[in-house]
This record gives structure tokens, sequence and C-alpha cells, in this order.
């Protein structure tokens, strides 16, 4: 760390705390915004914090002046916050950001206007990012990580903040996404919902009034949530929109979307083409869509063998690990074609032991029994018209229509 | 107590010492009176205040000054030896008064009618704080504000010396009241010697704790009289204020420094001194001093003033007072509105100069001639040049004087006050005086104390003191009756004063004394010989030169006497908290290591002082690291106190005896007291080896976990130790947010937990669970070795489940306690866990799954994998949330999924996704363990599933022979045998009935399953053994046929 004179120090501190002032009285939220910023590493706050460093008593330059004191609460916090950070002690940092953020908070609430809002952002943002590294901090010394969890409740009450009624209502979902990000990454996405009640039922205003930024991200994320309750079409609905209103150049983001829709287009029998798979590097679903379209039980238990881990965490594994009825439809359906083409009058019979040879030709083990139990549950579910003649061991196909397309619906289960 | 019975109350407690209660009634009195005077007048004594408050904070200085006076009183004893009457009484009044500042505060908490609390004492620090800080100069400003020059003279003349010592006691005391005037007496006596040290920490304590110390003795009672004389309500108010400003700080505090006070001051016995006098003196000014700039800096509102005055200023309201007494007495008759003039004049006075100095002398000459020789000669003595400071005084004895002759009682007593204050040889008259008035007055108030009496004369008590409180025009005009007489007397008395010859007399008795026990005798005996020769006039007729000094009393017999005090003061209600002090006591030393232990005659209650000593002494640490505030103490002083000596400890100890009077090093007057608490001392007189220091903490943090319910049945005053102990912590709790940053680091981690582990000594190999409900008592808590045994014996036991699981949760308790974590702990939570699986009981087996997962997870050798699996098994077929199940798998180590038994329970949930319930029951018959016992629970659940798709699936019929073996209603396979076959089918049958399947029988008479028919008709059949709460084992005739275990 470069040596620097107390009087630089000084004019470094005095400058920081007037661009804090000015930007605060000509309610520019831009420059209070970059204030806040530490994570990014915007290199006029490494100056003060190297200044911070160096001239220790900071706190008596804020009490000098009244436009510096009356933002003490703010500010000194700020400055425990940034000397932390540049000296790598995240837990320290995260906690007086926090102070900090709570009191700008409070700042913010008896403000008439919304002005401030993008300053809020990015104190939001900041929040979550400085919490999750003090908790890498606390793991990698073999302390409980509680500090994104303690991020969260606060947020929480940013957004009780903003969730009201005015104009500072526009900023609530923004910090709803931010509290997505951190109920996801601890695993308690259950605390979401009081968040999606408050902004789904509320009538007074209009979900498309958000900041589309904002929208996308929440419907990803309730489209995740739907993913994980299995409810197929409404999570089909939220991450199509958000995929259809993403910035076409954020290809992160959109892959982001399609490692969920794209489950979630499979489960209702709809496949993806190729080119996307491998234009967003998706390439865990290839196998999985190639099963499907082949009928190929044994490699669908192949892929999802090979990206178990992969699934699991994403959330998706027992989505994809239902396909397998879809994939044993279609091993039927080849099987009728192939029958049709020999014998068109005995196609729609399809003899049980035939099944098994099939299977047995994809080197899955399953007895008569096990195989026309499968039969009977795609019968069951509808993915198989007609029934089993158990005393014939024969799977007696409809006419007409034997495998119904699930045409956007999902398998009942 | 209760707010209005807190002013009688206090009173009655102060009787205790009749002196001390006089005085304090006086300084009441003399509140009243100024205070009273002070409205009326619209000319207030303080210019830049402009407020009545100011004047009443005038008028309670009055009372705190009275405080400081008896705090020096103790030293002069000693020194001088002529007032050891007095003093021995005075610290028993000095502790019964601790309890009612106490009770007062508690009362005055709850109230908490007036906000000032926080914004006053705020106040009241920031302008501390500014005069600690820039040495008296502000204060000086603050007077000239006002308006007196003199006073500025004075304040800073006085202020000089003290500055210096405030300076360098600055940092830690400022903050605090008492740290502040604390610390600068401290650091007077340094300069001019050791033995002064506990007067000015006496003056400290006065002023600050003015319930904690001495000075609370009269200082309190002054206080709260006054408040009672102005309103109940006034009084709450200052009392809120205390609370809220610093409850906690309070009694560390106040306390610490009152030990320290007692401590030093009879350590100052050993070297009387004419300087230490001057000293004293000097001090006395510099209070004075700071208590004006207390009562200047906090303005805002009578109760915080008051409480200021009380607490911080007591010299300096004393000063005020004293003139404004003065004032009045000299100047004009008693009247109301008077005294407030002759505040006013008595402050103008001491700016005018000289000048007036002398005029009050005069004025005071005519009514103590002797006395006023005195005085001078003290002041001759003084080296020292403080002329304001020696205004001051002399202000505050005129004061006194003049009063007396005016009428009123308080006159009366405030002279002996004064005069003990400030000299020597006024002390001869003021002990005579007092001694009059005290025996007078004794009476009454003693009985009050003691149990037996406290019947009737309680009750008298009381009343006067609220009509005295009810009228408070009585208050100025005359106080009470029964006062009034004996003040009456006294007031006979003192204008004789006493002859020098006496003083003389009083001088060599008490130079006999070889220790403090007897010096308190003596005095004892003193009292009486004077209050014999005052009552048949031969005091002044008598030659007390050739006077035969009386026998050495008895030391033994004095103790009783005080016995008798300390016993009715800890059955008081006020007693509530000395418990808590004296709890603490008993464990943790005294920071102070003089030789004398003197404070402990002081006072009757050697609970109390213990405790104060602590708080004090933990205060005392902190005063040094902490700058910062009162309230930050109450945590740290347990700490801080641990590691100062102990040798205090044993006097603690030796105090819970009873009486501590003696003690210390005076073993051989205090031998019966210590052997009544030998017992309980012993372990803490053992050794001061750091081990067994650390030991004994431990064991005291032992204690205030476990309430002391041990300790109790053991000791009664224990039970008083844990109620305290609750009280404690919750004053604690008050200043723990505030504490949390110092506290919270040493609390947590300092925690030994393994001395707080109990060990357990019952041999009993059966025994039945009792949830806990208090801390554990080793004697019913079993040792690892026998908890073995007793896993062994419910491994084999034949009897049911209810008492296996009975045995093995006393078991998990007494492994819990103490905290036994190994391979033991694991298989008493396996076999538990086990045998909860095989009878369902999903409830108890969550518990030990839970408590096995940390244990696996602290490396601790097991069935991990057998209960892996079980684990998924539970999330598959009990969860309803299908979040879970991802989440379990992906915790599951690699190693794991090569387990026969994971394996398993991942195919069965394979199974049970697909809804694959032919592959299902084929799992449930190659189930490892005991997980086909969890898949039994869901066996039911799929059955029905499979029947319903069969019905919609299958055509015309199934037969359901087939259906039985799908289904799993064969135990073996198909191949084995036949019966079983039949069997299976046969409860296939009627399990397919009982969910309303259509059955035919076909033409072989095989019975068929009518897949159609059923598809409408299947329905899932209530549970027969279904309770209306859900849980079978609750029934109630299953509870009745289970009573015998």
């Amino acid at each position: 760390m470069a040596y620097i004179s107390m009087g630089e120090a000084h004019r470094r501190i005095t400058d920081f705390l007037n661009r804090f002032s000015d930007a605060v009285s000509s309610q520019d939220a831009k420059s209070l915004s970059l204030i806040f910023s530490i994570s990014s590493n915007p290199s006029f706050l490494v100056a003060v914090s190297d200044a911070l460093i160096t001239f220790q008593d900071a706190s008596r330059v804020i009490r000098q002046a009244d436009r510096y004191s009356q933002y003490a609460d703010i500010l000194l916090p700020l400055f425990r916050a940034l000397q932390s950070y540049r000296l790598r002690n995240l837990v320290e940092s995260y906690q007086a950001f926090e102070k900090a953020a709570n009191a700008f908070t409070q700042e913010f609430r008896n403000w008439e206007s919304a002005w401030a809002l993008e300053a809020l952002y990015v104190i939001a943002y900041e929040t979550r990012i400085l919490a999750e590294r003090a908790d890498r901090e606390l793991a990698s010394n073999g302390k409980t990580p509680e500090k994104l969890k303690g991020a969260g409740s606060f947020l929480m009450k940013v957004f009780g903040v903003l969730a009201g009624k005015g104009s500072k209502r526009v900023g609530a979902l923004y910090v709803t996404c931010q509290l997505f990000k951190i109920y996801f990454k601890l695993g308690t996405v259950h605390l979401c919902k009081s968040v999606t009640r408050s902004i789904e039922t509320a009538r007074i205003f209009d979900f498309e009034e958000f900041p589309l930024r904002d929208k996308v991200t929440y419907m990803y994320y309730t489209g995740r949530l739907e993913v994980y309750n299995e409810n197929f079409s409404a999570a089909d609905h939220k991450l199509s929109y958000a995929l259809s209103h993403c910035n076409p150049r954020k290809v992160r983001n959109i892959r982001m979307i399609l490692k969920y829709l794209i489950p979630v287009k499979l489960s209702i029998g709809i496949l993806p083409k190729t080119s996307l798979l491998e234009k967003y590097n998706l390439t865990e679903y290839n196998n999985i869509v190639l099963a499907l379209r082949r009928g190929d039980l044994q490699l669908l238990r192949r892929a999802l063998q090979e990206h178990e881990d992969q699934f699991l965490r994403s959330g998706v594994y027992l989505v994809l690990e239902k396909l397998e009825l879809q994939v044993y439809q279609r091993l039927l359906k080849k099987i009728y074609i192939i029958q049709k083409q020999k014998d068109q009058n005995k196609a729609h019979q399809i003899k049980l032991d035939l099944i098994v040879r099939a299977l047995k030709w994809l080197e899955i083990d399953m007895d008569v029994d096990e195989v026309e139990c499968i039969m009977s549950i795609l019968i069951y579910k509808n993915l198989v018209k007609g029934y089993f003649a158990h005393k014939s061991k024969v799977v007696v196909l409809s006419k007409q229509d034997p495998f119904p397309k699930l045409t956007g619906k999902a398998v009942n289960s | 107590m209760m707010n209005q019975g807190s002013t009688t109350n206090t009173m009655a407690t102060l009787d205790p010492s009749p002196q001390e209660s006089h005085q304090v009634v006086d300084a009441n009195q003399h509140h009243m009176s100024s205070y009273y005077a002070a409205p009326n007048s619209t000319v207030t004594p303080w210019a830049h205040t402009a407020d009545s408050y100011a004047r009443e904070n005038g008028v309670l200085s009055h009372s705190g000054y009275d405080h400081d006076q008896r705090a020096a009183l103790p030293s002069r004893n000693v020194q001088d030896g002529l007032n050891v009457a007095t003093s021995a009484t005075t610290p028993s009044s000095g502790d019964t008064n601790v309890q009612q500042d106490y009770s007062s505060y508690a009362t005055y908490q709850s109230t908490d009618p007036y906000g000032y609390s926080n914004t006053g004492y705020a106040a009241y620090y920031s302008g501390y704080q500014q005069p600690s800080n820039q040495s008296y100069s502000q204060p000086s400003g603050a007077y000239q504000n006002t308006g007196d020059n003199g006073y500025q003279q004075q304040s800073s003349q006085s202020y000089s010396q003290p500055s210096g010592a405030y300076q360098n006691t600055g940092d830690s005391g400022y903050q605090q009241q008492s740290s502040q005037s604390y610390s600068q007496p401290p650091g007077a006596y340094q300069n001019t010697g050791a033995p002064y040290q506990p007067l000015s920490s006496f003056q400290n304590t006065g002023s600050y704790a003015g319930p904690a110390s001495y000075s609370s003795t009269y200082y309190n009672p002054g206080d709260y009289q006054t408040s009672g004389g102005y309103t109940s309500g006034a009084y709450n108010n200052q009392t809120n204020v205390w609370h809220e400003g610093q409850y906690a700080a309070y009694t560390s505090h106040q306390y610490p420094s009152y030990s320290s006070d007692t401590n030093a001051s009879y350590s100052s016995t050993t070297a009387p001194a004419a300087s230490q006098y001057q000293q004293q003196y000097k001090q006395w000014a510099d209070y004075y001093n700071p208590t004006q700039n207390d009562v200047t800096c906090a303005p805002g509102t009578e109760n915080i003033s008051v409480s200021n005055v009380s607490s911080l200023s007591c010299p300096v309201p004393a000063g005020y007072s004293a003139s404004g007494v003065h004032a009045s007495a000299s100047h004009a008759p008693p009247g109301k509105p008077e005294p407030g003039l002759s505040t006013l004049a008595a402050v103008q006075s001491p700016a005018v100069g000289g000048n007036v100095h002398d005029s009050y002398w005069k004025h005071w000459a005519p009514s103590f001639q002797n006395q006023q020789p005195d005085p001078v000669q003290s002041y001759g003595q003084k080296p020292l040049d403080v002329t304001p400071s020696h205004d001051n005084l002399h202000t505050q004895q005129s004061s006194s004087c003049p009063q007396g002759p005016s009428t009123q009682y308080q006159a009366s007593y405030q002279m002996p006050h004064s005069y003990q204050s400030s000299l020597p040889t006024v002390q001869q008259t003021v002990t005579s005086a007092d001694t009059s008035s005290a025996s007078k007055l004794q009476i009454p108030t003693n009985p009050r104390i003691t149990p037996t009496l406290t019947t009737g004369l309680p009750k008298l008590d009381k009343q006067s003191y609220t009509t005295n409180a009810a009228a408070k025009p009585a208050y100025v005009s005359v106080s009470l009756p029964e006062k009034v007489s004996s003040h009456a007397a006294d007031n006979a008395l003192k204008p004789d004063a006493f002859p020098k010859s006496l003083r003389g007399y009083v001088e060599r008795a008490l130079a006999r004394c070889k220790d403090d026990a007897q010096m308190v005798s003596s005095q004892a005996v003193m009292k009486e010989v004077i209050k014999k020769a005052t009552a048949d006039g031969t005091l002044h007729t008598r030659d007390w030169d050739t006077e035969p000094l009386f026998l050495m009393p008895s030391v033994d017999a004095d103790n009783k006497e005080r016995v008798i005090f300390s016993v009715p003061v800890s059955s008081s209600p006020t007693s509530k908290r000395s418990p808590s002090r004296r709890y603490k006591s008993r464990w943790e030393p005294l920071v102070e290591e003089k030789p004398t232990v003197q404070p402990a005659s002081v006072t009757p209650d050697a609970s109390k002082y213990g405790s104060w000593n602590r708080q004090f002494s933990g205060g005392k640490s902190d005063n040094k690291v902490n700058n910062s505030s009162h309230l930050k103490f109450s945590l740290p002083q347990r700490k801080t106190l641990k590691i100062d000596v102990f040798r205090p400890a044993k006097r603690q100890c030796v105090g819970d005896g009873m009486d501590t009077a003696d003690n210390g090093e005076a073993s051989s007057d205090s031998d019966k007291e210590r052997r009544q608490s030998a017992h309980k001392s012993a372990a803490v007189a053992a050794a001061d080896t750091p081990e067994e220091r650390k030991r004994r903490e431990n064991r005291s943090k032992r204690f205030e976990r476990g309430h002391g319910n041990r300790v109790a049945s053991n000791d009664t005053r224990s039970r008083n130790d844990g109620a305290g102990n609750v009280y404690t912590r919750r004053a604690t709790a008050l200043v723990l947010s505030r504490n949390i940053e110092e506290n919270g680091n040493h609390a947590v981690e300092d925690i030994d937990w393994d001395a707080l582990t109990v060990k357990g000594t019952c041999q009993e190999i059966e025994k039945r669970y009792l949830r806990l409900t208090s801390a554990p008592d080793p004697a019913t808590v079993r040792p690892e070795e026998v908890l073995e045994k007793a896993l062994n014996m419910v491994q084999s036991s034949p009897k049911n489940y209810l008492y296996k699981c009975d045995q093995l949760k006393s078991i998990r308790q007494d492994l819990t306690v103490q905290r036994i974590r190994n391979e033991l702990t694991v298989k008493v939570y396996e076999t538990h866990g086990r045998l909860a699986i095989e009878v369902g009981d999903l409830a108890e087996y969550n518990q030990c799954q839970s408590q096995l997962k940390t244990l696996y997870a602290e490396g601790i050798k097991g069935c991990d994998m057998e209960f892996a699996a079980y684990n998924l098994l539970c999330v598959i077929l009990h969860s309803s949330n299908n979040r879970d199940l991802p989440l379990a798998m992906s915790r599951l180590p690699a190693e794991a999924r090569e387990n026969e038994a994971v394996k398993h329970a991942l195919s069965v949930r394979a199974a049970v996704s697909s809804g694959n319930y032919v592959a299902f029951f084929k799992l449930y018959k190659t189930a490892p363990n005991l997980n086909t016992c969890l898949m039994d629970l869901y066996a039911e659940k799929i059955r029905y599933a499979a029947v319903r798709c069969m019905s919609n699936s299958y055509r015309p019929t199934v037969p359901v022979t087939y259906i039985a073996q799908v289904l799993g209603f064969t135990s073996v396979l198909l191949t084995t045998e036949e019966s079983d076959d039949a069997d299976g089918v046969d409860d296939c049958v009627e399990w397919l009935k009982a969910h309303g399947a259509c059955l035919t029988s076909d033409n072989s008479g095989e019975m068929q399953f009518d897949a159609k028919a059923s598809v409408s008709s299947l329905y899932m059949p209530e549970p027969e053994d279904a309770v209306s709460h859900g849980d079978a084992s609750l029934a109630v005739n299953d509870f009745l046929t289970r009573n015998p275990l």
C-alpha cells in the first residue's frame, strides 16, 4: 500500500465527504450510488479506503462540519466498512456496511421522493454481495456463516420501506429479487412466499410498471419456484416470460432461464432444437432430448446419472426423472409403428414379451411383472390409450390416437 | 418498597443509626426549609439557573453535604477516636440506607413517570465531562454565569488542587459521576497520603451513590426525606433518573466506592493526621465546587437536579445549603421564605469575600462559641490557603449552627455533621450532640429494624415520616413531634457545646483502642457516658480531664448489637437486593486488600457490604479500563472481581456471618462471627492460589446457572442469594445490550463448560425419564459406565417399547447433561432410532436422527450408512416437500451410494417416484436392516395407488392372486410355499374388499378383480386405529393399558 501523507489522506476524506453531501443535497442518485458500491472497487473508493487507513480519526472530520455530521450514522460505519474491506476483513466490513445501510434506509424513509432509489439499489446489492463474501470468510475460518441470513432480514426491512404505496414502490421489485437471490442461495426458498405474495396481490400497482430488468429476474425466480413445486404450466409461463423479455445480448441470463425452461418444456412434451442447446451450451440436455426422441430408456438413465450432481443442485433432477414415462411411451410407439409396418391389423395388440425383449435389447433388465406395471401406469396416466389384458399379457391399444400428445400439459401424476 | 413507603421506609431504615437518621432528618429538614423558601422567595440564589430547581438542588445538596460529612466522620472517628460511637452507628445506618436507596430505586424504576432520566442524565454527564476535561475552568465559568464571583473563586481555588486529581483520574472517572468525584478524592489522597483515600472514596460514594455508601446514609435519607417533603412525585423522579440513567452503574460504582471508602477510612485510622484533615477539607471544597458545577450543568428539571445533587454533588449542595442555612439562621429566624433568601445571601456572601466569612463566623460564634474555636483551629492547622474551601466549610458549619438555634432540629443535627466533617475538635461536640439526639431517637428507630420490634414501632415511624412528608410546611416550621422533642434536647445541649476537656477525654479513650472493633465499642461506651452526662447535667461540670477512662468494652457485645441490626436489615423488604450482592460477595473477592477491614464494622449488613465491595471492585477496575459509561460496569464486574484479590472475599464471608465489623485482621474480635460463617467461607478462604480462585469462579458461575437451588438447601441465606441473583441478572440484562461489546467477548468465551458439566454419581441402572425443570442433580445422574449397563439392559429387555423408550430417553438425558458424546452416545441414539422405526414412532425417530447426524458429523463412528438410508427413506416416504429430496440426495457422499442400504433406499425412491408398485414391493422383500419398517409405512398408500391404476388400465379382470403377489401380500415369493401364498391371497381379498374393490369369481372359481366396476367404487378407508388427534399412541385405551410399564 502506497504511503499517503496525512494531508493527502485528509484531503481524500474530505473529498469523499463532499461528494456524499453534494450528492444528497443535489439529489444526485448516480454519484450517491457510486459512493456505496464498495464491492465494485471504484478507484476513488480505494483511494479513500487507503486514506482512512492512514488517517485514523476520520470521525472527527465528520463531526467538524454540520453537513457531514448529520449523516454521521451513515458515514461513520461506511468508513469502517471501506477500511475493513480494503484490509480484507470482510466480516467486519459487512457488519459496518449493514449499519451504514440501515442508517441510509432510515434516511431514505424520511425523504419525500424516491430520488435515491438508485443508491438504495446499490446498497441492497452491496449488502448481499458483502454478506456472501463475509460468509465465505467465516466458512474458511471454520465459523458458521450467518451474514447472508442477516442480510436477508435486513433487506426484508428495506422491502418494508418500499412496499407501500407511492413512488418508492417501484423499487420494491429490485429488493425482492435480491431477496430471492439470498433465499435461493441459502436454500430457504419458503421465505420467498411472503415477498411474492406482497408483490402479486397488490392491486394498487401494476406489475408491468416495474422496471423490466426486475420483472425478468422476478419471473425467473418465481418460475424456478414453480419448478420446485412441479407446477409445470405456471413454470412454463413465467420462465417463458423471462426468456422473451430478457435482453437477448445477456447470454448468461438466457442460459440460466433455459436451464429451467428446457426441463419444463420437456415434461410437457416440447423438445428443443439441438441448435438451441448448443448455442447456449446446455449440452447436458442433449442426451436427454435424444433419449426422448428415440425412446431410449438406457440413454436417459445414463444421461441422468452422468449429470446427477448438476441436476440435483439445480433442482431439475426429479423433473427429468419423470421423463421416463415419456420414453416408455416413445418406445411403445416405435414398436407399434414397426408392427404396423408388418401387419396393419394386429398392430394395435402389443405383446408384453415383445416389450420386455425390446427393453432387454436396450440393456435394461426388467421382468414381466414390472413391464406390465409400467404399461398399466402408461395407460393410467393417459400416455397410452387402450387397456391391458392380464390373461393374455397383451397391451391393447386404441385404434384412434393410441399415443396422445401432451400438447403443453404435463403428465398427470 | 413502594414509592410512598420508600420515603418512610428509608427513614425507618435510617433509624438503626439514630444519629445518622437524625442527621438525615436534619438534612431533610434543611432541605425542606430551604426548598420551600426558595419557591416563596422570588429571588433565586442561583442567578444563572434562575429556576427554583436550582435552589432545590442546592437544598438537596445539603443533604449531600451532610453525607460527605458523615463520610468524613468515620475517618475522623478513626483518627480522632472521639466519634467512635457515631462512626459505629453510622456504618449501620449506612447499610440500611443503602438498602433503602435500592428499594427506592426499584420502585422508581417501575414508575418512571417522568421521562427525565435519560435526558437528565445525559445532560448531567455532559456537564461533568466538561469539567473533568477542562479541569474546572468551565465549572468556574458556570459559576460566573451564576454571577457569584466569590463562588468562582472558591471553586477555582478549591478546584485547583482537585483539578489535578481530576485530570489524573479524569479519564475513567468523569463519564461516570461517581467515578469522577471519586477519582478526584483518591487523587487528592494520594498526594496527601494513604489514609485519606478512604475519606475521599467516602465522599465520592456519598455524592454519587448516596444510596450505596455512607453518604447514602446521610445523603440518601436526606434526599429521600426531602423528596418526601416535596412530594412523592418528585422523589420518584429522582429515583427514576437514577434508575434509568444507570441502575447498574449505580450498584457497581457506588458500591465499589463504598467498599473502598470504608476500607480506606479504616486504614486511615492507622495514620490519622492533621494534614489529612486539611486534605479532607480541600477535598470538601473540591466537592463543593463540583457539585455546584453539577447543579449548573443539570438545570433541566427538579428531578434531575435533585438526583444530581444527591448523587453526585453532595459536597456542593452542602456548601450551598450550608450557606443558605447560615443566612437564614444567622440573619433571621427560620421562616420559610427566609431560608431561600438566606441561601441567596449566602451564595452572594461568598462572592463578597472574606468579609462575608467573617460575618458568618460572627453569626456562628454566638450560637456555638466552643465550636468556633475548633474550626478555627482546624483551619489554622491546614497549611493550605484554600480560603474558598474554608469559606465553604465555614458556611456550612455556620449554617448548621444557626439552624440549630433557630429552633429547627435540623440545625442541631446538621451542626454535628458539619462539625464532624470539618474538625476533629468539633467532633466532640458533635458526638455529644449526636449521642444525645441519637439516644433518644435510636430506640424508636432500632426497633424498626429489629424484627421483634418492628410490629409496633415501624408504624409509628412511618406515620411520623408520612406526616412529615405530607405536611411540607410542617417540615419548615417544625418537624415531627418525636424528633422535635429529641431535637429540642439536642438544641439545648448544643448551644452549650461540649467542653474541650470532654474532647480530650474521648481522644484519650479512643487512643487506647488497638483496632477498629475496640474503637467501635469504645465509641459506643463513650456515647453512653456522654449521654448520661448530658442527661444529668454534668457534661460541663465534670472534669473530663481527670475522668477515669472506662474499661475497654468487649467487642462481642458490640458485635451482638450489630448483629441485631444486620438481621433486621436482611429481613426488611429492602433487603431483596442485598442478597444479590451478598451472593456475589461470597464468591467474589474485593478489590482492595487493605489491612484494616473496618469497613465491615461500618456496615451491619455484611452481605450488602460484600456485594458492594464486589461491585465496587468491578467498578473500579472498569473505571480504569473504561472511560465509557457506568452501564458497562455491571457485567464486567464479575470478571474483574474475580481477578481481584480475595482476601476481601474472606471478609465478606465473615460478614455473611452477620457481623463484619471487626473481621479483617482483628480476628480475635470477630471470632464468633467467623465461626458462624466459617463453614461457608471455608471454601473461599481455602487458598489464594489462582487455581483455587478459578475453581471458585466456576463454582459461583455454576450456582448462578443453577438458580442457587442447592445452595439454598444448605444455607438459608443462599436463598436470598438466588433471589438476588435473579435480581442482578435482570439488572445486568438491562445493561447487557450496551455491555455486549465488552461482555460479549468475555462472557461466552470465558465460560468453562467443562467446569459446569455435571458428573453423575447415581448407580441405578434403571431410571425413569423426567424432563428436567432445573439444574441436574449429580445424585440422580448416572455416570457413563452405568449408562452403558442401562443400555444393555434396555436392549435385552423383553419389555415393551414404551418402557424402552422411557429408559432410553433417560439415558439420553443423562448423556446430555454430562455432555458425553462418544460411541456410547451414538449407540444409544441408534438403538433408540431403530426401536422407534420398528414401531413406527417417527417423532422419536426424527429426534434421534437429527442427533445422529451431528454425532456422525463429529466423526464418531456408528452405523451412519444405515441411518443415511433411513433418512433417505424418510424423506421419500414422508416428506411432502419435493425440495428436500434432491437436497438429501445431493448430500450423500459418493461412497454412500455404494452402500447396500443406501442403494436400496435410492431404488425405493425411484420406484416411488415412478409409481412402480411392482418394483416397490420387490424391494420391500429385499430390504436390508429396518428399511422394511419404513416402507411399511408407505405400503398402504402405494397399494391403493396401484389398485387404482389397475382398475383403469386392466380389462376386463385381474386375478387376485396376481394382485396379492405384486402388491406384496405374500410374505415370500410365489415359488416357495403355497400356504403362504394362500394366506396372502386371503389378506389381499380382505384388503381389496376394505377398499371397495369389486371382486368376482371366474369359471374356475378363482377370485378376480373386476377392473371396470372398481374404477368408481374404490375408496381409501379411514384407518381403523385413527384417532381424532391424529396420534394413535395417545388413544385413551392405549394409555390406560400402558400404565404398568
